[in-house]
């Protein structure tokens, strides 16, 4: 080894490579995607696959992705869902939360692990009851249908129950003292005090309703009512041996930008709410 | 998170229940080929929707192949029928046998079906009947084709496209190149394609692949499937023309048109899109035959779910009738590569004039005279699946015989059918 390699090579430095490399390897697919979306000839060839920008860029699959979808719509109708699916997540998690975390009842812990069960059904398994009691409600072919069998959140409720948890119950007791009844320690006293665990639940779950496919395509019906997956996937998706792959990352690009751009702006805060949640 | 609320009931009352018209009925269709056609398809739904005041139908588009069956029948089962759906040809049998679509009877008042399949090519008309009824009405269809790089061709000096295995091994090592360079040959074997391909391959060996009459039989094992599963392997294992391991349809695609693959078989209904990336001179052939020249046909046809009211089923049968027209039919195979499977729409003048100018297109019809049914049994996916498993298994693992293979395939294929079989053929009826 040379003498100023050696200087280089120290542990700090060895690490941060080590860290740049995970980094190269995680951000492949997006980069992959980036490329792949400027290429000027996106139906195929093996070039396509390459990580390497060997052409000029053209914006071409962005001019047909525009053209094909109807982003305006899609848009609206996935921030409609995810905000609707939120905010009344954030409400039911908090009193559910908070009942599992302090009042005493009967069969409570029961009921808490009944409630956890929840986490180990998977979704696929109840699209056909959770359909037949949307059809019952009135609710097929509508946004608040996709949104409804989500209101609930097992997951959401757990963690509320373990943030209200750790915090100290001298607080309450104080604002008790002053008078305060349960809800309004709750709402003055406890969620102020949660406000970390309330974001990362709420991030993981913004992420995962704007993202997700097989709920909304069985739900909806009404083209007017289409999200975003559905939407890319009714012009990008070819059923017999074709794929425009330029069309389908530019597409995936517009999805994803607005959590992307989201997500960087904010990524500080993100990350200590995660830090301090306990959710990684 | 996936909780039956009773908060949504809440919200029952915030909808107003939107007043649905008893003729306004809903069509589900899948992406196929390429995403821009699922547009068109709204435009033939709109079309319809302005040529007449009774029918009102809503497209809905359903995803792939797969998620179509999937939401149409959630949809069924939580008591929203679909009036109709263009469902993969194959899986109409299996719907039927559950009772869960109806005969075209139901829908079309005193039309003659029988008369109406006639007009419909002999080889898309076994998967149209079950039972002796029409259940589905063939809407676009295909057949595997080889399709392959002339360019290729004439540089390893072979001058006619295969027309036996003999020819097609022999081209496939000429065409090939060492270490991956350019493979002779690749055929897709990710799921559904692969079991269609065996089917192909079976077929042009003298098989007959699945019984065609009685749902409850398939042949895995017989000489004809046997000499199929080795055929294929050995394009990957002996002759090296062909790589090993699982290749999908896209991969496929890709390969061909960057001169990597010499020839390759897909659908006929990758025409258009092949016929639009491939950037040299390329043809199609028929796929070659050992014993005959025989294919199944591929692609979907339209059918209706039990439990929709009787203005709903007389809207759908007009729906229907006017998507299956032969005007519509064959503007949809122009447009989309599929072959239109009503025979009448080719004698239409638009229709003359295309096939004339791309005669490519004309070579898929012609390979339907040699074409058969696609296989439709008992729970055709686990069935099917029970062979394509082995295949994939006989393209990674050079180690495995095609004989291990088949009698493999073929035991578990045979437990799948066997509740079916203990119900009919093994019990007094």
């Amino acid at each position: 080894m040379k003498p100023d390699l050696k200087k280089w090579a120290t542990p700090g430095a060895l690490l941060a490579a080590a860290m740049c490399a995970v980094v190269f390897l995680w951000s492949t697919p997006f980069l992959w995607m980036l490329i792949a979306s400027f290429r000027p000839d996106p139906g195929g060839g093996l070039g396509m696959a390459s990580l390497v920008p060997d052409f000029v860029p053209t914006l071409q699959s962005y001019r047909y992705a525009i053209e094909d979808g109807y982003w305006p719509l899609w848009f609206l109708n996935s921030t409609i869902l995810v905000t609707g699916t939120l905010v009344v997540q954030l409400v039911t998690i908090s009193l559910a939360g908070y009942a599992f975390a302090r009042i005493t009842f009967p069969g409570k812990e029961a009921i808490f692990y009944i409630f956890l069960l929840q986490l180990m059904l998977a979704p696929p398994v109840l699209i056909v009851p959770n359909l037949t009691t949307l059809v019952h409600l009135g609710l097929y072919d509508s946004l608040i249908g996709v949104m409804a069998p989500y209101w609930g959140s097992a997951f959401g409720t757990f963690l509320m129950r373990q943030t209200f948890r750790t915090i100290p119950k001298d607080f309450e007791e104080a604002a008790i003292i002053d008078g305060a009844s349960w809800w309004q320690v709750l709402r003055h006293v406890l969620i102020p005090l949660s406000l970390p665990g309330l974001t990362a639940f709420s991030i993981v779950s913004v992420v995962y309703h704007w993202n997700e496919f097989l709920w909304p395509l069985m739900v909806i019906n009404d083209p007017d009512k289409m999200v975003l997956t559905v939407g890319l996937v009714s012009f990008a998706q070819g059923a017999e041996g074709a794929s425009d792959w330029g069309l389908i990352a530019a597409g995936t690009l517009f999805i994803m930008a607005p959590l992307f751009i989201a997500f960087t702006a904010f990524q500080r805060q993100f990350v200590n709410s995660f830090m301090s949640s306990g959710v990684k | 998170m996936f909780i039956r609320s009773a908060v949504g009931a809440l919200c029952a009352g915030l909808i107003a229940s939107s007043a649905v018209a008893a003729e306004r009925i809903e069509f589900m269709f899948p992406a196929p080929v390429q995403g821009k056609l699922s547009r068109e398809m709204q435009k033939l739904v709109k079309e319809f929707n302005s040529s007449q005041d009774g029918v009102e139908v809503v497209g809905v588009f359903t995803g792939s192949y797969d998620d179509t069956k999937v939401k149409s029948q959630a949809a069924a089962e939580a008591g929203k029928p679909p009036a109709v759906v263009l469902m993969s040809a194959n899986f109409a049998t299996e719907l039927a046998m559950n009772d869960l679509i109806v005969p075209m009877k139901e829908l079309a008042g005193g039309t003659d079906l029988d008369g109406l399949m006639q007009e419909f090519w002999p080889a898309v008309r076994p998967n149209a009947y079950f039972n002796g009824d029409v259940y589905s009405i063939p809407f676009q269809n295909s057949t595997p084709i080889l399709y392959y790089n002339k360019e290729h061709f004439a540089e390893a000096g072979i001058t006619k496209a295969p027309e036996t295995w003999a020819e097609w091994v022999d081209a496939a090592k000429k065409l090939t190149k060492p270490e991956g360079e350019r493979w002779g040959i690749m055929m897709p074997s990710n799921y559904d394609y692969n079991g269609w391909l065996v089917q192909a391959l079976t077929m042009a060996n003298g098989g007959q692949f699945y019984n065609t009459v009685y749902p409850g039989e398939i042949f895995y094992d017989h000489a004809s499937t046997q000499g199929a599963l080795k055929f294929w392997r050995d394009f990957a294992h002996q002759h090296k023309a062909m790589p090993t391991g699982v290749t999908n349809s896209k991969q496929v695609s890709t390969s061909f048109f960057s001169g990597k693959a010499s020839m390759i078989v897909l659908s006929t209904g990758a025409l258009t899109f092949v016929r639009d990336n491939a950037k040299f001179d390329y043809d199609v052939a028929f796929m070659p035959r050992n014993i005959r020249n025989s294919v199944p046909i591929g692609g979907a046809s339209l059918v209706s779910f039990k439990g929709t009211t009787d203005a709903q089923k007389k809207g759908a049968w007009e729906f229907i009738s006017w998507l299956t027209s032969p005007e519509k039919i064959g503007h949809w195979s122009r447009f989309t590569g599929y072959f239109a499977p009503r025979q009448t729409a080719y004698d239409l003048p638009e229709m003359k004039k295309f096939t004339a100018e791309h005669p490519d297109a004309l070579r898929a019809v012609e390979q339907l005279a040699y074409a058969g049914p696609w296989i439709a049994t008992y729970n055709t996916v686990a069935v099917r699946k029970a062979v394509e498993d082995e295949m994939q298994a006989l393209l990674s693992d050079p180690e495995l015989t095609f004989r291990e293979a088949a009698t493999r395939a073929q035991k578990n294929a045979d437990a799948v059918l066997a509740p079916y079989a203990e119900q009919t053929a093994l019990t007094l009826k």
